[in-house]
């Protein structure tokens, strides 16, 4: 049980670590993520009228 | 009533934002490739937040609370496994990378390009059911948390599931793709900061040593080792790993932000860091599950384990976690959780009801038209069947989540559920890419002897949902490969294995 003990105690450490730091990072770059998403989408509509016209 | 008007202020602005910035992305949608996969260009930490928001939500908080309640720290062999298997997929890009440069829009798609139009459709109805009745206890056990949480009346629980629902198809059914993936973003944020609060708040109520102390005083060595636990063994670890891979490569909604990353690549990145946040989303509730039982574990024993005793009244084991965060939680706080709990519920449903709905749209209704001659619908016509289906899963959803209440522990149900058509597609998938000699009679004899390895095991003879998974794999295996001798190769053109947009 011991050996199972310890394994879990690090496994929560680990996945609770990971977790906080993979969303800090996320939260930072993800919002320059999403200006660029958004130019992206606009300049793909802007072809298609292109297109269409 | 839990809640103070403090609390209820932070929930009704949180709705209110969260709806007003999902409407905000019908302006960016201008074709299906928008509306379906987000114009296919997510980057890395986008498709992260998106791909997370849409697996991590109130249903995944409580199932997995209720399995740490139930079986300890032995629960956790479950997370771990979703979450190495999600970063082995990453790293090696298995199928995640083919699918993408097959630019799919659904995971059915790819069976007419390898299959055939007739398998396309027999897959998409089994995709559409399994995954609607997967999703069908979401909004029951959702409105359970929000009403423990908060205090407000259980009778009152079909008005909650009501809001709940109608606020998540106002941005999903107009915005599509584009609106999931605006909201996800601010509701990851939200979610992993509600989830983080509670993980503290859990720990230090109850106390590290007296968790380990209860746990080991009322499993033993079957709260520890996930070999020794009656309900899981060797049989449930090797139908997870399997399960777990068939879920990160061909389940809907995770397929959908693969199609809609920039590339193969960025797929591959998504998925690996994804698989990190994984292991926490698992293992974390299921703590607060296990800090329920220390701390209101103490009513009769049902296969050994106490049910939970709260403020003098027994509850459910999967209702221990909320009912523990109402006491221990303070005002404001209360609030804050909920309103980070609650966009994990929105962020999950509106991707899953979505997902569904793009199922029955693009792989039943869109290739029967063809069957039957008729061309093909511009992409505002199909905008318009998907929104038509939408309309239609949430209808279906109320009623299941009314009047069906699953056998076991949530989390075994959803995995049956899903099982349904995972583990026809997954080996059909896997022959599609890696085996020349699958064909059509392979992937029919998979699919259909999948379906009913897991429906009629499950729902009818009622055998426990480990045998019943591991025969749904089992059964599909065996499918495609008989199938396969005995029936007809189909050449497929190596032009027809490019889809586009």
């Amino acid at each position: 049980m011991n050996g199972w003990l310890w394994f879990w105690t690090i496994s929560l450490v680990v996945a609770g670590t990971s977790f906080a730091f993979i969303t800090l990072v996320v939260t930072i770059k993800g919002a320059s993520d999403l200006q660029q998403w958004f130019s992206s989408l606009q300049r793909q509509n802007k072809n298609d009228d292109e297109l269409h016209h | 009533m839990n809640f103070s008007v403090i609390d209820w202020a932070i929930v009704a602005f949180y709705l209110a934002a969260s709806v007003s910035v999902g409407l905000i992305g019908k302006r960016f949608v201008g074709k299906i490739s928008h509306y379906l996969v987000a114009g296919r260009e997510l980057g890395l930490y986008l498709g992260i937040a998106t791909l997370a928001a849409t697996e991590i939500g109130t249903i995944t908080f409580m199932y997995n609370a209720e399995l740490g309640y139930k079986y300890g720290f032995a629960a956790f062999a479950a997370a771990m496994i979703s979450g190495l298997v999600m970063i082995i997929v990453g790293r090696t890009g298995f199928i995640i990378s083919r699918f993408r440069e097959l630019k799919l829009m659904t995971v059915p798609e790819y069976f007419e390009i390898k299959y055939s139009r007739g398998l396309r459709i027999v897959t998409g109805v089994l995709v559409a059911l399994g995954g609607i009745l997967n999703m069908g206890v979401f909004l029951r056990i959702e409105g359970q948390f929000l009403t423990i949480v908060s205090g407000i009346d259980t009778r009152h629980i079909v008005v909650v599931m009501t809001v709940i629902l109608l606020l998540e198809l106002a941005y999903t059914v107009l915005g599509g793709m584009v609106s999931v993936v605006i909201t996800d973003f601010i509701q990851y944020v939200l979610l992993s900061v509600a989830t983080i609060l509670v993980s503290l708040y859990a720990v230090y109520h109850a106390g590290w040593g007296n968790i380990v102390a209860k746990v080991s005083t009322v499993m033993g060595d079957a709260g520890f080792d996930p070999i020794a636990n009656p309900k899981f063994g060797l049989i449930f670890l090797v139908w997870q790993i399997l399960l777990w891979f068939s879920i990160h490569t061909c389940w809907q909604t995770t397929a959908m932000r693969m199609f809609s990353t920039k590339g193969p690549e960025t797929s591959k990145r998504v998925m690996t860091w994804t698989g990190f946040i994984f292991l926490g989303r698992g293992v974390l509730p299921m703590l607060w599950g296990i800090a329920a039982l220390t701390l209101y574990g103490t009513g009769s024993l049902t296969n050994g384990v106490p049910a939970p005793v709260v403020n003098g009244q027994t509850l459910a084991p999967i209702d221990a976690m909320p009912a523990m965060l109402a006491n221990i939680l303070g005002p404001g706080i209360r609030g804050i959780v909920v309103a980070g709990m609650l966009p994990a519920t929105m962020s999950v449903n509106s991707s899953y009801l979505f997902g569904w709905s793009a199922v029955i749209s693009q792989d039943v209704i869109m290739p029967l038209r063809r069957v039957l001659g008729k061309g093909p619908l511009s992409s505002r016509a199909q905008i318009f069947v998907n929104r038509i289906a939408n309309l239609f899963v949430s209808l279906f959803l109320m009623f299941w989540g009314l009047y069906y209440t699953p056998p076991g522990a949530v989390y075994l149900y959803l995995n049956v559920t899903g099982t349904i058509f995972l583990a026809g597609a997954f080996v059909c998938v896997i022959g599609g890419l890696y085996w020349r000699r699958s064909n059509v009679a392979g992937g029919y004899a998979a699919m259909l002897a999948g379906a009913a390895g897991a429906i009629i095991p499950f729902f009818f003879l009622h055998w426990s949902e480990n045998i019943t998974g591991f025969a749904a794999f089992g059964l599909a295996a065996g499918g495609l490969i008989v199938g396969s001798l005995l029936g007809r190769q189909r050449v497929v053109a190596s032009e027809q294995l490019v889809s586009t947009d």
